[in-house]
C-alpha cells in the first residue's frame, strides 16, 4: 500500500451537504483529510467547467454533494446537477480519465455518518487509482473543457428534463433513452471537436498527427473535422507536399 | 387597564435564559432592561464546556448571542445589579434596582488587564469552581460581555486596609474610581420577566461522598471546568489533587436529587443523565479513548431529542460503562488520592472498585437568594421553591403581567429553557402589543467604504476556539502562513474569534490596516457568518466582503487524530478563502416587504396556543385543521402531571380561538401547496372541493403526533389489550369493569427505545403512572403493575413516583433483551410473564387488563408538508430545527417554525411553550414592514444573453424570465425578489451569459486554483 494521500475538491451545497458535514463535525465522526470544500448554495451551481479545471489544476478527484432527490432547498437544483454529472462521467470515460475521479453523493443536513462515509469510500477509491497526472491528461481535459462550455451540450443537457419529463409545445414527450442516445452522440461528436480544436489552435496540423496524438480512427478525425470547417473554426494551413494541415481560423 | 402601557419589559437574569427573552422581545419593537447580578451575563452556560447531545463547545453557541445583547441598542444592561421592589400592575410597573458599584468606569475600561495584572490580592475563582485563583479585580471570564473588570470590594486590600490602590497607579486608561458609589434607579416597565436560573446542589453539607474532604471527588460542575479549555488547567484532562490524568473516573448520578432526606431534594433534576453522558464522552475525547468511565445511576432518563441516541452510542459505541446501582459512599483507596467507590451490581453481587476520580453529578436548586428575589417580587413559589407557573399558561407567574421562563420555573435543560424564554417574552409582547416600537430605536451603520476598484487588503483572524481547534491545528502556524497569502496585510489568532472583545478588535484592525476584506478562519459559517458580518458592517465594510474558512466543524473537529494534516488542511482552506476573498465585491442590500399574516398548520394545543399568541399580539392568523374539530390529541387527554383538567382547558382554548377577531379557523381543511418564501408565502389550501389562496408572512408547522398502533403484546388480538387513554375511558364508561377487576398492568416503551423508534417518546411514563395512581385511588386493594425499562417521571414529576409506590403500585423492571411474555389465562385474563430485577426470577402476573404505553410518531403527511416548504426532518420523520439548543423552534429557512409534538414527543405545558416561543419569533418577522433578504442573486449579462431561454425553464422561481428587447428578440432579465440564489441558471446558460453574485465563476474558479496550486501534501512535494 502506498501512502499516497489524495486531495479531492469537494463542492458541497449550504444546505444539505456542507450542513451534514458540520454536523459530522459536531457529532466528532472522524474521516480523511482529503477534501478541500467549496461550499455553494445548491449543487446546482456547480458546473461541469469548475469540475474539469479542478483535475486540470491537479486535485486528484473532485466530490459533489447535494441533498437527496425531493429535498432540494431550491425543489429540483439537484436534479440539474444529476443530469450534469452524468454527462461529466460519460465524457471522462471517452476521455480515457474516468468517471472514478468524481463522484456526486447526497448527504442530508441530518446525515452526518453517511457524510462521513462518502469521503472515506470516495477517498479509497480515488487512492487506489493513484495520483491523478494533469500533465499526461492535459490534452483531454483542455477537450473536455472546450466539449462542456458548447452551446450544444449546455443546451442539451439543460433541456433534458423538460422535454423527457414535460410535454413540448406539440404535447409530445421524448423517450428518455432516446434522448440519453442524441445526447451520447451530441457528447463524442464535441469531444472530438474539442480535440482536434485544442490541436489546431497549437499550430498547423496533419490528419494523420492528429489521428496519432487523440488516437482517434482518421476517418473520425476527417469527420469533425469538416463540422469544424463549416463552422468556420478550422481551416487548411498550408500543404506539406500533398498533405494538408490545419489550424483554428482567426477570430 | 387603568394606567398607560408602557413599551419596555425588564428581565431579571442574565443566563441563556435571560438573554433569549431579552433578544426576542428588543428585536419586537420592544426596549428591554437587563438585570444581571453578577458583573457579566452568560450564566451557568457560560461556565459550561460543551453542550449535550451534539457535544457543541457551550461558549462557541452562547458567545454570538452574548455579543448581540452587548450591541443591541434596544437593550439597556444593568449589571451587578438586583431588584430591590416591584409595584403597580400588568402593563405599569414601577421597578426599583440596586445598581452595586464596579469601581471601574466601563466608558473608560479598555480591558487591557492590567490592573488584574498588578493586583496583589488573590481568590478563590467562582467561574472555575473555586479550582483556581484570580485577582480582587478580574472579568469573569474571557468572552465577558461586557467585557469590563470589576473590583470585588469583599477582596479588595483597599477596602479591607484603607491602602493599595495599585490597579489605580497602573491602569493606562485612568479607569479605576474607588468613589463609585450604589445606585438606585427607578424603572417604569410594561411587564418583568423572570429568569434567575438555579444554583447546583452543594454535596458539602453531607459527608457521604467525602466531597470537601476527599479532593478528587468533585462536582459536575468543576469537571465542565477541568475539561474547559478556559478552565483551571487549560483542558488538560488533570485530577485536583496531584495533576495526575486519570484512567478511571466514575459519575454518581442524582447527587441531592431522587432524595428525600433532610439535605437533599425528592425531585429529579431532569438534566443531570444527560451531563453526566456527555462528560464522559468529552473525558474520554481528552483522554484519546483509553479513559475508563462508569456512570451509576438508577434510571437512565434520557427522554429528548436525540438524547437516547447518544446514550446508545456512548454505552455501545463509546464504551462508556453504565451500571445500575446507587452508590452511598465514598472513601479513600489510599494515600495516593485514589477513590474506592463499593457497590452492588444488577444480580445482587457486592464490588468495590478504584477510581482516581469521582464526579458527583449535582442537581438543581433554587437558593435562599432567588426565593428572596420571588418574595420581592410577590410571585408564588411551590415547597420546592420553584416559581408557581400556571397549568396551561407555562410561563405565566401568580402575578398577572410578570412571566417566568428558565430552571427557576422548574428543573430543565437549556432547549427548554429557551423555549421557555421565548414563550415569556411572547406572553409579554401580547401583553403590550398596543405599546410595540415606541420606546425602541433603530439600528444604523455607518457609511460604506467604497471598495470597487481598489486593491484588495485581507485581514485574516483565525481562531483557536479554546481547545477545539487550537488543541489539534497548529494555529500560530497557520497565522504566519495566512500572513504570506497574496493580497493579505494582516492576520493574527484568538482565543475566541466570536468573543464580543474581538469584534471590536477586527473593527480596529479594520481600521488600522484599512482592510476591504475579513476572512475568519474559525467553526461554521452556517452559525456564525451573520456575527461577523454584522462587525464589519459596523467597521464600514459591506457585509459580502467577508469569506469564511470552515477549519472547525470540517476539519479540526473531524481530524482529531491527524493534527499534521489538519494544519495542512486549515492552511489549504484560508488559502482558498484569500482567493475568492479578494474577487468579492460590495453586494448592495436586498429589501422586500413582510406580509403581516401568518398560517399556522394545526389545530391542536400547539397550533390554538401559537394561533392565539399572534392574534393577541395583533396579527391575522389563519389555523388550518385537517380534521373537522380543533383540539387534536388533547382531545383524549385527562389531566397534566400535576393534575390540570385538560378537557376543561382545552374547551376555553377552543372558544377564545374560534372566536377571536383575527383568527381565521379552517377546519377539514388541508395544505395542497406552499409556494414563496419569507415575508411572502401563499399557501393553497383545500376543504372540501374548495379551493383557495392565503397570502402570509410566516409558517409554523403544529401538525402533531400520535399513537404507533403496536403489534405485539396480543394489542388487538384480545379485548383485554389496549393502549394509552383507552384504559381510562374503559373504566370511565363501565365503571362495573373496574369493579371486578383484581390486576391491571401497563407496559412501557412499547416500541420507543427499540431500533425502529429509538428515542424515548418522554410522556409515556408519567401517564402511566397517573393513572396507576388514578386506578388506586378508587381502588386501593387493586393489584397494579407497572413493567418499565427506565422510569423516566422526570423533574417535579418524580414525586408522582414516589407517590405510585407509596400507594403500592408494583414496578417491575424489565430489559429489552427479554421483553414481557403476554398470554391469554381462560376467557377473560391475561397471563404475563416477565423477569423480576428484584428477584431476578421470572415471575407470573396474571391481570385483567393490559394498557400499552405505545411509541409516539409523527403524524402521517409531515413528510409531504416538510417538503412543500424544503424544511428538514430528522430520521425519525420530526421536524429538524435549526440548532437543538439555541433554536429551538427555527428552522434553518426564514419565516418557518415549529411547535409540538411535530417537533418531538413532549408533555402539554411544553407543548404550549413551545407554541408561544414559535409565535414569538414569529411576531418578530412579521412586525417588520420590510425584511433584508439575501442578495445572492443571478445576474444577467445582455451582450452575451441571445434570449434561448434556458435559464428561464431552469427557474423553479419564475426569477429569470425572457423579456422582448426592441431590436433584440429576447434577452433575459432576473427578478431579485424572487431569485433564492441557488444558481442552476448560472450554471445552466449556454452562453455563460449569468453569474451568481457572491458565487461568480470567477471567484469560485480562483478558490479551486487557490486549493492545488501548491500542493501542501508531502508525498507530492518529495515526488
Amino acid at each position: 500500500m502506498s501512502d499516497f494521500k489524495p486531495k479531492i475538491l469537494a463542492f458541497l451545497c449550504n444546505w444539505c451537504s456542507y450542513a451534514g458535514a458540520d454536523l459530522a463535525g459536531v457529532s466528532r465522526i472522524q474521516y480523511p483529510p482529503s477534501i478541500r470544500v467549496v461550499r455553494t448554495m445548491c449543487s446546482g451551481r456547480v458546473d461541469p467547467l469548475f469540475v474539469i479545471q479542478a483535475l486540470q489544476d491537479g486535485f486528484d478527484g473532485v466530490f459533489i454533494g447535494g441533498c437527496h432527490i425531493g429535498d432540494c432547498h431550491y425543489q429540483d437544483g439537484n436534479l440539474y446537477t444529476l443530469h450534469r454529472m452524468d454527462m461529466v462521467a460519460h465524457l471522462l470515460d471517452i476521455s480515457g480519465i474516468g468517471r472514478d475521479r468524481v463522484h456526486l453523493r447526497w448527504a442530508s443536513a441530518a446525515e452526518a455518518q453517511p457524510f462521513a462515509d462518502h469521503v472515506t469510500e470516495i477517498t479509497d477509491v480515488i487512492t487506489k487509482l493513484g495520483p491523478f497526472d494533469k500533465t499526461t491528461h492535459e490534452l483531454p481535459l483542455a477537450a473536455l473543457a472546450r466539449a462542456l462550455a458548447t452551446r450544444r451540450l449546455r443546451w442539451l443537457v439543460g433541456i433534458d428534463r423538460h422535454i423527457s419529463e414535460e410535454e413540448n409545445v406539440y404535447l409530445e414527450k421524448t423517450d428518455p433513452e432516446h434522448f440519453k442516445k442524441v445526447l451520447q452522440e451530441a457528447v463524442s461528436a464535441e469531444y472530438h471537436k474539442g480535440l482536434i480544436q485544442e490541436l489546431i489552435t497549437r499550430g498547423p496540423v496533419t490528419v494523420r498527427e492528429m489521428s496519432e496524438k487523440t488516437g482517434l480512427p482518421v476517418h473520425t478525425i476527417s469527420l469533425r473535422l469538416n463540422d469544424l470547417e463549416r463552422s468556420g473554426v478550422a481551416e487548411l494551413d498550408s500543404c506539406e507536399e500533398r498533405t494538408p494541415k490545419f489550424v483554428a481560423s482567426a477570430a | 387597564m387603568s394606567k398607560d402601557k408602557i413599551g419596555s419589559v425588564m428581565v431579571v437574569g442574565g443566563g441563556i435564559g435571560g438573554i433569549q427573552s431579552a433578544l426576542d422581545l428588543a428585536n419586537a419593537g420592544f426596549l428591554v432592561h437587563l438585570v444581571e447580578k453578577s458583573p457579566a451575563i452568560g450564566g451557568i452556560m457560560s461556565a459550561l464546556d460543551k453542550t449535550f447531545p451534539t457535544n457543541d463547545c457551550s461558549m462557541c453557541i452562547l458567545s454570538p448571542k452574548l455579543v448581540e445583547v452587548g450591541m443591541h441598542k434596544n437593550i439597556h444592561l444593568l449589571t451587578l445589579s438586583e431588584v430591590e421592589s416591584l409595584e403597580g400592575e400588568a402593563g405599569n410597573f414601577k421597578v426599583t434596582v440596586r445598581e452595586h458599584p464596579r469601581y471601574i468606569d466601563v466608558t473608560k475600561c479598555i480591558a487591557c488587564g492590567k490592573c488584574a495584572e498588578k493586583c496583589p490580592r488573590k481568590v478563590e475563582d467562582e467561574y472555575n469552581q473555586g479550582l483556581s485563583r484570580r485577582k480582587a479585580v478580574h472579568v469573569p471570564y474571557p468572552q465577558a460581555v461586557p467585557l469590563k473588570y470589576a473590583i470585588d470590594k469583599d477582596h479588595c486590600i483597599y477596602f479591607e486596609k484603607g491602602k493599595c490602590r495599585a490597579c489605580e497607579k497602573f491602569c493606562p486608561a485612568d479607569a479605576i474610581d474607588f468613589d463609585q458609589k450604589e445606585k438606585i434607579y427607578m424603572l417604569e416597565v410594561g411587564s418583568v420577566i423572570v429568569a434567575p436560573g438555579f444554583r447546583c446542589y452543594n454535596p458539602s453539607g453531607t459527608d457521604r461522598y467525602g466531597y470537601g474532604r476527599l479532593p478528587n471527588v468533585v462536582t459536575s460542575m468543576e469537571f465542565e471546568r477541568i475539561l474547559s479549555a478556559s478552565g483551571p488547567f487549560e483542558g488538560h484532562l488533570v485530577r485536583p489533587s496531584d495533576h495526575k490524568k486519570p484512567d478511571k473516573i466514575a459519575w454518581l448520578q442524582c447527587i441531592g436529587s431522587r432524595d428525600i432526606r433532610e439535605d437533599s431534594h425528592g425531585y429529579c433534576s431532569g438534566v443531570c443523565c444527560m451531563y453526566a453522558i456527555k462528560e464522559a464522552l468529552v473525558a474520554k475525547e481528552h483522554a484519546g479513548g483509553k479513559l475508563d468511565t462508569a456512570i451509576f445511576f438508577m434510571d437512565m432518563r434520557t427522554h429528548g431529542k436525540g438524547f437516547e441516541q447518544t446514550y446508545n452510542r456512548a454505552k455501545d459505541k463509546e464504551g462508556v460503562r453504565f451500571i445500575r446501582s446507587r452508590v452511598h459512599t465514598i472513601e479513600p483507596a489510599s494515600d495516593t488520592g485514589d477513590l474506592s467507590v463499593m457497590y452492588v451490581t444488577e444480580d445482587g453481587q457486592m464490588i468495590t472498585e478504584t477510581f482516581d476520580m469521582v464526579v458527583l453529578s449535582v442537581g438543581l436548586e433554587i437558593s435562599d437568594e432567588i426565593k428572596a428575589l420571588a418574595d420581592k417580587l410577590g410571585i408564588e413559589t411551590d415547597s420546592d421553591r420553584f416559581a408557581l407557573a400556571g397549568g396551561f399558561a407555562p410561563v405565566a407567574t401568580s402575578k398577572p403581567g410578570v412571566y417566568v421562563c428558565g430552571a427557576f420555573a422548574g428543573p430543565k435543560d437549556i432547549p427548554q429553557s429557551v423555549m421557555e424564554a421565548s414563550a415569556a417574552s411572547a406572553a409579554a409582547a401580547a401583553l403590550l402589543s398596543s405599546v410595540r416600537n415606541t420606546l425602541t430605536t433603530e439600528k444604523t451603520y455607518p457609511s460604506e467604504i467604497p471598495v470597487l476598484g481598489e486593491k484588495p487588503r485581507i485581514g485574516v483572524f483565525v481562531c483557536h476556539c479554546g481547545t477545539n481547534i487550537g488543541g489539534i491545528v497548529d494555529v500560530p502556524s497557520v497565522k504566519e502562513y495566512a500572513a504570506t497569502l497574496p493580497n493579505v496585510v494582516f492576520a493574527a489568532d484568538n482565543l475566541f474569534t466570536c468573543s464580543q472583545d474581538t469584534q471590536e478588535i477586527i473593527r480596529q484592525k479594520i481600521r488600522e490596516n484599512h482592510l476591504n476584506r475579513v476572512i475568519v478562519a474559525a467553526c461554521t459559517p452556517r452559525t456564525h457568518e451573520p456575527l461577523f458580518r454584522e462587525t464589519i458592517q459596523e467597521a464600514g465594510l459591506n457585509p459580502y466582503l467577508f469569506e469564511f474558512a470552515n477549519i472547525r466543524d470540517q476539519n479540526s473537529w473531524v481530524h482529531q487524530q491527524e493534527p499534521e494534516a489538519a494544519t495542512r488542511k486549515a492552511k489549504d482552506l484560508i488559502r482558498m478563502a484569500a482567493a475568492k476573498a479578494s474577487l468579492l465585491e460590495a453586494i448592495e442590500p436586498l429589501k422586500i416587504e413582510v406580509n403581516p399574516n401568518a398560517l399556522v398548520i394545526g389545530g391542536g394545543v400547539a397550533g390554538m396556543s401559537a394561533a392565539l399568541n399572534l392574534a393577541d399580539q395583533g396579527f391575522k392568523t389563519f389555523l388550518i385543521e385537517r380534521e373537522s374539530q380543533l383540539g387534536g390529541n388533547a382531545l383524549h387527554i385527562r389531566q397534566t402531571w400535576n393534575g390540570h383538567n385538560v378537557g376543561a382547558f382545552v374547551g376555553e382554548l377552543k372558544k377564545s380561538v374560534e372566536s377571536h377577531k383575527n383568527i381565521e379557523v379552517l377546519s377539514g381543511t388541508e395544505i395542497a401547496a406552499i409556494d414563496g418564501f419569507v415575508g411572502n408565502f401563499t399557501s393553497t389550501v383545500q376543504t372540501g372541493d374548495v379551493r383557495r389562496e392565503i397570502q402570509h408572512g410566516a409558517v409554523i408547522l403544529a401538525t402533531g403526533g400520535r399513537a404507533s398502533e403496536p403489534d405485539e403484546y396480543l394489542y388487538g388480538k384480545s379485548s383485554r389489550v389496549m393502549k394509552w387513554h383507552e384504559l381510562d375511558y374503559l373504566f370511565e364508561k363501565e365503571p362495573d369493569k373496574l369493579e371486578k377487576a383484581t390486576g391491571v398492568a401497563f407496559i412501557q416503551c412499547v416500541g420507543s427505545r427499540e431500533p425502529d423508534h429509538p428515542y424515548c417518546s418522554k410522556v409515556c411514563c408519567t401517564a402511566s403512572v397517573q393513572s396507576a395512581i388514578r386506578l388506586k385511588e378508587k381502588k386501593p386493594y387493586l393489584r397494579v403493575y407497572i413493567l418499565y425499562r427506565d422510569m423516566r417521571t422526570f423533574g417535579q414529576r418524580e414525586e408522582l413516583y414516589r407517590k405510585a409506590r407509596e400507594m403500592g403500585v408494583i414496578f417491575i423492571r424489565y430489559s429489552v433483551n427479554e421483553k414481557p411474555m403476554v398470554e391469554k389465562d381462560g376467557e377473560d385474563g391475561l397471563l404475563i410473564t416477565v423477569r423480576d430485577h428484584v428477584l431476578g426470577r421470572q415471575i407470573r402476573i396474571p391481570a385483567d387488563y393490559l394498557n400499552l404505553a405505545t411509541a409516539i410518531l409523527p403524524t402521517e403527511g409531515q413528510k409531504q408538508i416538510a417538503q412543500m416548504l424544503k424544511v428538514p426532518i430528522n430520521d425519525e420523520g420530526f421536524y429538524l430545527e435549526a440548532h437543538i439548543k439555541l433554536r429551538p423552534v427555527d428552522f434553518s429557512t426564514d419565516g418557518v417554525f415549529v411547535c409540538g409534538l411535530c417537533h418531538y414527543p413532549k408533555p402539554i405545558e411544553e407543548a404550549i411553550a413551545q407554541a408561544q416561543a414559535a409565535a414569538a419569533r414569529t411576531a418578530g418577522l412579521l412586525m417588520k414592514k420590510t425584511i433584508d433578504i439575501e442578495p445572492i442573486v443571478s445576474v444577467v449579462d445582455e451582450k452575451k444573453c441571445i434570449g434561448c431561454g434556458l435559464c428561464e425553464l431552469s427557474c423553479s422561481f419564475s426569477a429569470i424570465r425572457l423579456k422582448k428587447v426592441v431590436g433584440k428578440g429576447y434577452r433575459a432579465e432576473n427578478y431579485s425578489a424572487l431569485c433564492k440564489g441557488c444558481g442552476v441558471c448560472a450554471a445552466a446558460c449556454p452562453q455563460h451569459a449569468i453569474d451568481m453574485k457572491h458565487f461568480r465563476e470567477v471567484q469560485i474558479r480562483a478558490a479551486i486554483h487557490a486549493g492545488c496550486t501548491e500542493c501542501a501534501d508531502p508525498v507530492r512535494e518529495a515526488a
